[in-house]
């Protein structure tokens, strides 16, 4: 009985009926995404987790820039395969100060997300510059203009770390005023090179996997 | 379970959960179980079509009931025994850490057994198992390749060529181990701006030609004795400490032609091998200074 004149009152009532649908299919979120968004786990940084030096975040919008991230991964998953391969699978906690992150979704080439101090600099210079003169079977496209740009030229820098300070990057203003500084006189392979060799470099390869 | 949500988050999601599996459990009752559902009640005013036919006058399908069912009785169950009710880690206490760290060390115990053997054995039986050397060899190409060539001949005047007997950090075992675990970084300086511009020619003709006998006549032999006498040894036999060079032999990393050793000397060299100690087990390690160390 009671069943019966609650639905007669919803399909009656138009306003009732759609905030019942709104109700219902709220409720999903409201426990999935919800509780997420105030997870400390995820906002507390991993291992030695920084904020990206003014270089290494001009190297990471070059990255972003030339489109590393669609033949490239940043996410090492909790596979054995792949923690043999690469290095101890990602935490969440490694990725706060990434905005947005580089987790990526193809593997055309490796996985890069703990590629800090595998080769030297100077094997990452040739290597973008020139990938077949290290890896003869590498079909990776060279970045030859990455040597003649300026690292300044990549956007403002203060301005970018300004708005991460303002999205809660603890940035401190003597930073940001020394940020152009640090930039003088690098060129976008510079900046690059000094991004990735920093890649996963905050959990240590000691407490693997 | 340092993922799990807070304690008023954990709460929400419990009661939300737990409400949402009544509100279900009192919705299969109702449409199957309730006493009298579907009783015709002249003063609704529902239409009625062919008839008969009204809205509830035929009992909801019997599959849409067991699947319902099962998935509750299912969701109920996982619940319990799996984390997800908030923080609340299930009966099982399963997490995706220890999934892994088990399987990892599981892993390893099942490799264990060969890498004890493998540290075990003397380098020279090493050597002269074709299987090991076979193993050692595609872990070169996986792990040193990518500088060093697949052939292990170098590449680039940059990456140094590992065929042949001239290292400049060393050749014996001990000294390639030392290389492979921690790594080697050469720090040749800048030599622009503090050798004098008029005399790097004569110091370039000179240290290319050191391995001759008439050399310690030549003019370059003494700015070479000022500069480069600490690293290089006095006759340019090198030091194996510093990573520096021989300069007695054809063997050039950086190129052997004037304008290569003019470059060398100008703005130094800073090649860098990087360390692999946490990157390799101490029996991959021990394979590859093996097979780096074999005869060929």
């Amino acid at each position: 009985m009671t069943g019966m004149s609650l639905h007669k009152k919803l399909e009656e009532n138009t306003g009732l009926l759609i905030f019942g649908i709104l109700v219902v299919s709220a409720i999903g979120g409201l426990v999935q995404i919800l509780p997420v968004l105030n997870q400390e786990s995820l906002e507390t940084p991993t291992g030695s987790t920084q904020p990206y030096s003014a270089v290494a975040l001009t190297g990471r919008d070059i990255y972003i820039r030339e489109g590393c991230s669609v033949c490239h991964t940043q996410q090492v998953r909790p596979l054995i395969a792949e923690v043999e391969r690469y290095g101890p699978y990602s935490r969440s906690g490694e990725f706060v100060y990434d905005r947005p992150f580089l987790w990526g979704s193809k593997r055309t080439g490796p996985d890069l997300h703990r590629l800090a101090g595998k080769y030297s600099d100077d094997w990452h210079r040739v290597h973008l510059l020139d990938p077949r003169s290290v890896i003869p079977e590498s079909i990776m496209p060279a970045y030859p203009w990455l040597e003649h740009a300026p690292a300044s030229g990549v956007g403002d820098i203060q301005k970018k770390m300004q708005v991460l300070q303002r999205l809660g990057h603890p940035y401190t203003q003597e930073q940001i005023e020394a940020a152009p500084q640090q930039l003088e006189g690098l060129t976008e392979l510079d900046a690059l090179v000094t991004y990735l060799q920093q890649l996963g470099s905050a959990v240590s390869r000691e407490e693997a996997p | 379970m340092a993922d799990m949500p807070g304690d008023f988050w954990s709460g929400w999601i419990m009661v939300l959960t737990l409400v949402s599996a009544a509100v279900v459990g009192w919705l299969i009752w109702s449409v199957y179980f309730s006493p009298t559902p579907h009783e015709p009640e002249e003063e609704l005013n529902e239409p009625v079509w062919d008839g008969d036919m009204r809205e509830g006058n035929a009992p909801a399908p019997m599959w849409w009931f067991w699947l319902i069912l099962g998935a509750t009785v299912f969701s109920v169950g996982y619940l319990m025994l799996y984390p997800g009710l908030g923080s609340f880690s299930g009966m099982l206490n399963w997490s995706q850490d220890a999934r892994v760290s088990n399987a990892y060390e599981h892993y390893q115990n099942q490799f264990q057994p060969v890498r004890e053997e493998i540290l075990a054995t003397s380098l020279d039986d090493l050597q002269s198992s074709s299987g090991r050397m076979n193993t050692a060899s595609r872990l070169f190409a996986r792990e040193c390749a990518a500088c060093h060539g697949r052939d292990a001949s170098g590449q680039l005047s940059m990456f140094p060529d590992l065929t042949d007997q001239e290292w400049q950090w060393g050749a014996t075992a001990e000294q390639v181990e030392q290389t492979l675990r921690s790594g080697r970084r050469a720090s040749m300086p800048a030599w622009s701006g503090v050798v004098e511009e008029s005399q790097l020619e004569p110091l370039v003709d000179y240290v290319m030609a050191m391995d001759g006998s008439d050399s310690d006549q030549m003019p370059g032999r003494a700015v070479y004795m000022t500069y480069c006498v600490a690293c290089h040894g006095a006759q340019g036999e090198g030091n194996v400490l510093f990573g520096a060079p021989s300069l007695r032999d054809d063997d050039w990393l950086y190129g052997g032609d004037r304008a290569s050793v003019l470059a060398s000397i100008t703005a130094g060299r800073t090649g860098v091998m990087p360390a692999f100690n946490d990157r390799l087990n101490d029996a991959q390690i021990r394979l590859l200074v093996a097979w780096l160390t074999r005869e060929q």
